[in-house]
């Protein structure tokens, strides 16, 4: 396996999508090769640290403008 | 049954208090999503109703065949990526992400390139509360389409299945475009890292891009 086939595969790798046998590949190609290790450690980083990005609360305004616009949308109760 | 799917059965039948709940059990996920895409309130704000007034109108043809949460991530999706279409609101180029360019390459003699590891300082940097703003700019600067499908797969938590389906691609697509824009935020907080390291011993703005970027491939023969 090259660095470029390793490469393409690292999302897939970091995420656990591929078979044993290609795993096997990237590692023995990663036990010589310290920049393919590096990359793919600070990729996995990259896509754990998305996860822990704080999300925005919806303001109360807004809120109160969704259901204010619902309200006239909603269905009439009987 | 579930609670949810005991309000989605009672909201398809017109219950008002079912469609009230299902609208505030999922409005912050819905908001938080739109923000991101969208980076300004009054844009989010049209896509968050957009796509409320979506489920109200058409939550009788919710089928089951996706989890409740995907299918408004659908509407969501729709909406803002229709948005990008009308032009009102638009800061990524609609550009392609090839590997080739995104790929480190090997310096002049034709050494493999140096790839620092800095989940470690990424960590710390968290911590501290200096990453956030820089993840979030990193991630703006993504094509649109890619960035929705980093949004949904890596920040909102969806598998490649769920992100598929709320955007309409296969999950091979999703895979795809998924990892160029891993690569390209990665490339960012690599630039990041690499410049605060040499910002200690004086920087040139010349340097500051990162020794990985250098758009050729890494390597061909090994």
């Amino acid at each position: 396996m090259t660095c470029r086939e390793l490469f393409e595969r690292l999302s897939e790798y970091v995420d656990g999508e591929l078979s044993q046998e290609i795993c096997e590949e990237i590692r023995k190609h990663m036990n010589g090769c310290d920049p393919c290790v590096h990359f793919a450690k600070t990729l996995k980083t990259t896509a754990d640290l998305c996860r822990r990005l704080p999300s925005t609360p919806i303001p109360p305004e807004v809120a109160a403008d969704l259901r204010a616009l619902l309200s006239a949308h909603l269905p009439k109760p009987k | 049954m579930t609670d949810e799917e005991a309000l989605i059965t009672a909201s398809k039948r017109g219950d008002t208090a079912a469609l009230d709940a299902l609208v505030r059990a999922h409005q912050d996920r819905v908001y938080a999503f739109a923000m991101r895409m969208c980076r300004n309130v009054e844009d989010a704000k049209d896509i968050l109703q957009e796509t409320f007034l979506g489920m109200v109108r058409s939550v009788r043809e919710f089928r089951e065949e996706s989890k409740f949460t995907t299918w408004l991530y659908r509407i969501a999706s729709n909406a803002c990526l229709k948005k990008r279409r009308r032009g009102v609101h638009d800061p990524s180029p609609d550009q392609e992400l090839s590997l080739d360019e995104l790929m480190p390459r090997p310096d002049s003699d034709g050494r493999k390139p140096e790839i620092a590891d800095w989940s470690e300082d990424a960590e710390q940097a968290l911590l501290r509360g200096e990453l956030s703003q820089r993840m979030e700019a990193a991630i703006d600067k993504l094509p649109r389409e890619y960035k929705i499908v980093l949004v949904l797969r890596d920040v909102e938590g969806l598998s490649a299945e769920e992100t598929a389906q709320a955007v309409g691609l296969s999950v091979a697509a999703v895979k795809s475009r998924l990892h160029r824009a891993r690569v390209f935020v990665r490339r960012e907080l690599a630039e990041y890292f690499e410049g605060r390291g040499k910002s200690s011993a004086g920087n040139n703005p010349d340097d500051r891009r990162s020794r990985e970027s250098n758009p050729r491939v890494l390597d061909q023969n090994r």
